[in-house]
């Protein structure tokens, strides 16, 4: 490589390059169950897509709803789309 | 930032900052056991002497995919993200994703939905924050990283998350499109058309690994009803069957290409309900009928669905033997996350 960052382990085998990563995790989120938060403080970059996970359900069939959300500068607006059968959802938001 | 480090690649794209707590290499992970939603089958009469005793069993209806069932160790609140290894990619790769994620004592389960049987099975790729990860290595070579707390949050002797691509997926709108079913022949199979996104091309689709949790689910269902009723050896009969027939789907996923990632629906569960009455004394075909719409086999199947640990919030009072019907939900969009395998291996 001509620039960037490359790390290596003692073996001399490359741990990381800047040539072949892309999107950095740059924070987590939890919306507990049939709950709207806002989230502040959320690294702004110029391109960010967000993961949703549903957390703790009972099984893999349960009639829920995850969380919707909207992010907007350095908010990550989530809200609940029922009262009683939004589950809790985790928010991993990367960015590059 | 006032302090610390911040490594961005020749695009200005941020690889390494010291304030973000990056995720570093949990291990891999086979499934501790696997399994499929049983068959939800309640009916009357096995052989009615008269009507149609056709299909009173699963015939026509779709083949279920199984569930894989991991155990991450892992001491935290956070959940892990886990990277699904899929057993083949290509056109004709089953499709799968993550249906469960849940914290269990020091563990967190994961559940993996595939949409079809094969010998092979997933395996999952699991990432953690530092604080989380309780590997130790005499190694002293690399590069560490510390918030403004003191706190580690980035370490190459533990081989960080390296993401290749990610975008945004969405799964179709139904599972099964046009007729569900004529007669007592149910249609009720995936034939909704892959949806696909790109991402940076890759070298070999094979190395690939996704994180993409399944959010949408969809339910469908067929039902019919057939009756007759007249004079037979001067004795007046009658005769009912209603049958409904059901799907619960799962979104899921797969790696199309190298640059390609596509999400469809598999069959996560499926049930049949059926009443079938012959009478021959009652002269009244809609008592017959009206039966039919007693709630005794519904009540039967919400038991066996219960026993079945599976659709813990349907009720029968409600009428929702289903979860819901000819419908989906969760639909939006979610992100997609692309890895390679041979980083870990």
């Amino acid at each position: 490589m001509s620039y960037g960052v490359e790390i290596f382990d003692a073996s001399g085998g490359e741990i990381f390059s800047s040539t072949d990563s892309t999107f950095t995790l740059l924070g987590v989120y939890t919306s507990n169950a049939d709950t709207t938060v806002t989230h502040a403080n959320v690294p702004i970059m110029p391109t960010r897509i967000v993961t949703r996970v549903m957390v703790d359900q009972i099984s893999g069939d349960d009639e829920s709803y995850v969380h919707t959300f909207s992010l907007s500068g350095s908010n990550l607006i989530t809200t609940r789309p029922s009262s009683t059968e939004t589950v809790k959802t985790v928010f991993m938001v990367f960015g590059k | 930032m006032a302090h610390g480090l911040l490594v961005k690649n020749n695009n200005g794209e941020v690889l390494i900052d010291s304030d973000f707590k990056h995720y570093h290499f949990l291990g891999k992970y086979t499934h501790s056991s696997l399994t499929s939603v049983p068959d939800l089958l309640e009916g009357g009469v096995a052989s009615g002497a008269q009507g149609s005793n056709a299909n009173k069993g699963v015939e026509n209806m779709p083949a279920k995919g199984e569930i894989y069932k991991y155990q991450v160790a892992v001491n935290g609140a956070t959940p892990p993200i886990c990277f699904v290894k899929p057993t083949s990619t290509g056109s004709n790769a089953p499709f799968a994703g993550i249906v469960l994620t849940k914290q269990v004592s020091n563990y967190w389960e994961i559940w993996i939905f595939q949409s079809a049987v094969t010998s092979a099975s997933p395996v999952l790729y699991c990432f953690s924050p530092l604080s989380q990860i309780s590997n130790s290595t005499s190694s002293t070579h690399g590069l560490k990283t510390f918030d403004s707390s003191g706190a580690v949050t980035f370490d190459s002797r533990f081989k960080p998350l390296k993401v290749v691509g990610g975008g945004n997926i969405t799964a179709p709108a139904l599972a099964h499109t046009g007729s569900v079913g004529s007669g007592f022949t149910v249609s009720l199979n995936v034939n909704a058309s892959n949806v696909s996104t790109s991402f940076t091309n890759q070298s070999s689709a094979s190395d690939l690994i996704y994180y993409c949790p399944s959010l949408a689910h969809a339910c469908q269902q067929y039902t019919y009803i057939e009756a007759d009723e007249g004079w037979h050896s001067y004795t007046y009969y009658a005769w009912a069957r209603g049958d409904l027939w059901w799907c619960f789907y799962r979104s899921c996923f797969r790696i199309a290409s190298t640059s390609s990632f596509q999400a469809n629906y598999g069959v996560y569960a499926r049930g049949h309900v059926y009443e079938h009455k012959v009478d021959s004394t009652n002269l009244l075909l809609g008592l017959v009928l009206g039966a039919i719409t007693g709630g005794a086999y519904f009540v039967a199947a919400i038991a066996a669905l219960g026993n079945a640990g599976v659709f813990t919030n349907a009720s029968v009072d409600g009428g929702n033997y289903l979860p819901y019907e000819n419908g989906s939900r969760n639909r939006s969009a979610n992100a997609f996350i692309i890895s390679k395998a041979s980083y870990y291996d």
